[in-house]
């Protein structure tokens, strides 16, 4: 195991998945400094959430490496990832809370487990996190007894809850409402700005991802299309990207089949 | 699935040698819950079905002891079956199909609804976390409803003795307990001991293995109560064929 002391929280090279012989991520490298935001954009497949499950460890490349807090992940066993593990969090897309828990023993459940928290210090710390979030008063609810968009965010008191080095968030503020967005937007930056943490956020929300992201990722089909700060995205002329920037139904990513591939689909026998 | 299962058992086996040797802890609280959902939760059922067991078996042996004359010999045959064999077997029943069936559907919804990947992603041991509260709960619960089992299987054929065969209540009680010795008792309550342990290892191994949505829960729940009767039912053969036919 190299411990290097480099300046990278993140560091990947040459990202290959495939899923039998479909190829989801194709040579997929980047990286990115300690005390930055990194926004990982794209539609909906293209490879979002299997590329931030390579960064947690979930999944295993084809080929490729990925160094996440100085050691490369491809190459741990379980305890060497799980050592890991304990210096970042990810907030899941749909929050992944542990349903037989309340939100409250959600939330102290890392706390908890990492063996060094006494149950009192967790009950206080479980009352802060909710409180960054919005959440006061929700401890004793169930997570099937709140809405989609507060589970989202007792996923981010949870991922906060042990003041991890680096944080995943797995479109954080797709189903909330805009005041709620900037809260988290918010909170997001303070955490980088105020803890010094780093993260990595997917989204496909724009007004969210330029107001918060020191660097952008565009991906397309498991491609990455474009990398920068988000002046030099915004000002990226390729196409593809301005129109996922701008939002419009008409340009070159295909939703529709062409006029003849339609007819052929449809008259094709499988 | 064996590959599958091999690997979850020595995981639970790592994961208790670690908490004995001081490692890590053992989630003590969440066993004793564990060990209310598949033990106490099942007692009203397991006591039912036994007692009717006892009722049946009774009925059914005095026929045929009528016959030869030997009436009174229905609580020999009442108890010797019922600690020997039919008390773990019908637990079991009753086990595989209200505990075993639920640990699966409830670790294959934690599955398909990603707590247990994100379980992992905080560095928490869904095995040590999940599966070995309840392969520990298994392991103690079933010798334990076993027991009472086989003392309502007893009561279910004291009652249709002296109800219905004009036994005498005492002469009955003593002839059961002459009937049979301690090692019946023991290697039955050692029957129910080793079918606990397959019924959770098995039962967990399904539900961890769940792919595919609710669909795949549905599915595997089926798979789990099938492979833990299966299972439960070859291992009673070669335990029987090791304490009463080969030796
Ligand atoms: N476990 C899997 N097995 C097969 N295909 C998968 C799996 N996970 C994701 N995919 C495929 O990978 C592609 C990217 O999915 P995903 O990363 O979830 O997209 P998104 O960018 O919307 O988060 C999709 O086409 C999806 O079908
Ligand atoms: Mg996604």
């Amino acid at each position: 195991m190299s411990e290097t002391k480099s300046t990278h929280a993140l560091e990947v090279r040459g990202l290959v998945k495939k899923f039998g012989n479909r190829t989801v991520l194709n040579d997929i490298s980047f990286n990115l400094k300690r005390g930055e935001i990194l926004v990982i954009m794209g539609g909906s497949g293209c490879g979002k959430s299997t590329l931030l499950r390579h960064l947690i460890g979930v999944l295993k490349p084809n080929e490729g490496e990925i160094h996440v807090l100085g050691t490369d992940i491809t190459k741990l066993d379980d305890d060497g990832l799980a050592k890991v593990r304990r210096r970042f969090a990810m907030m899941h897309q749909f929050g992944a809370l542990l349903n037989s828990l309340t939100v409250g023993q959600n939330v102290a459940l890392p706390l908890l487990e990492s063996g060094n928290v006494s149950e009192s210090i967790a009950d206080l710390v479980v009352k802060l996190k909710l409180e960054l979030v919005g959440l006061t008063g929700f401890e004793h609810l169930k997570p099937s007894e709140i809405s989609g968009g507060m589970r989202k965010r007792v996923g981010m008191a949870r991922a906060l809850a042990l003041d991890p080095e680096l944080l995943f968030c797995d479109e954080p503020t797709s189903g909330l409402d805009p005041v709620m967005t900037a809260v988290i937007d918010q909170l997001t930056l303070d955490m980088v700005h105020k803890l010094g943490i780093t993260a990595v956020v997917v989204t496909h929300d724009m007004t969210s991802a330029f107001r918060i992201a020191n660097k952008m990722i565009m991906l397309f089909e498991g491609q990455i299309i474009a990398q920068g700060s988000p002046d030099e995205i915004r000002n990226n002329p390729d196409p593809r990207l301005q129109q996922f920037i701008k939002g419009e139904a008409d340009g070159p990513i295909p939703l529709k089949l062409s006029r003849d591939d339609y007819i052929k689909r449809l008259l094709s026998v499988d | 699935m064996l590959l599958a299962y091999t690997s979850l058992t020595l995981r639970a086996f790592a994961s208790i040698g670690r908490s004995l040797s001081g490692r890590s802890t053992l989630r003590v609280h969440a066993t004793f819950v564990q060990m209310v959902n598949v033990g106490v939760n099942s007692l009203p059922t397991v006591g039912l079905a036994c007692l009717f067991m006892g009722l049946v078996l009774a009925m059914q042996s005095a026929g045929q002891l009528a016959q030869l004359g030997a009436t009174e010999r229905v609580a020999d045959l009442v108890s010797f079956a019922m600690l020997r064999e039919i008390g773990p077997l019908i637990t079991a029943v009753v086990v595989i199909g209200r505990s075993g069936s639920s640990i699966t559907a409830e670790l294959g919804t934690m599955k398909v609804s990603e707590e247990i990947e994100a379980l992992e992603v905080m560095a928490i041991d869904p095995v040590r976390y999940l599966v070995v509260p309840r392969l520990l709960a298994m392991v103690i619960m079933m010798p334990c409803l076993t027991i009472i089992g086989e003392a309502l299987g007893l009561f279910g054929g004291w009652l249709l003795g002296v109800n219905s065969l004009s036994l005498d209540p005492l002469l009955y009680i003593t002839r059961s307990l002459q009937a049979v010795d301690l090692k019946d008792l023991y290697t039955g309550l050692f029957k129910s001991l080793v079918f606990g342990f397959l019924i959770g290892s098995i039962a967990c191994t399904y539900g961890m293995e769940v792919r595919d949505g609710a669909e795949g829960v549905g599915r595997n729940t089926t798979r789990s109560v099938v492979s833990c009767l299966l299972a439960m039912l070859g291992m009673d053969a070669i335990l029987t064929a090791i304490f009463f036919f080969a030796t």
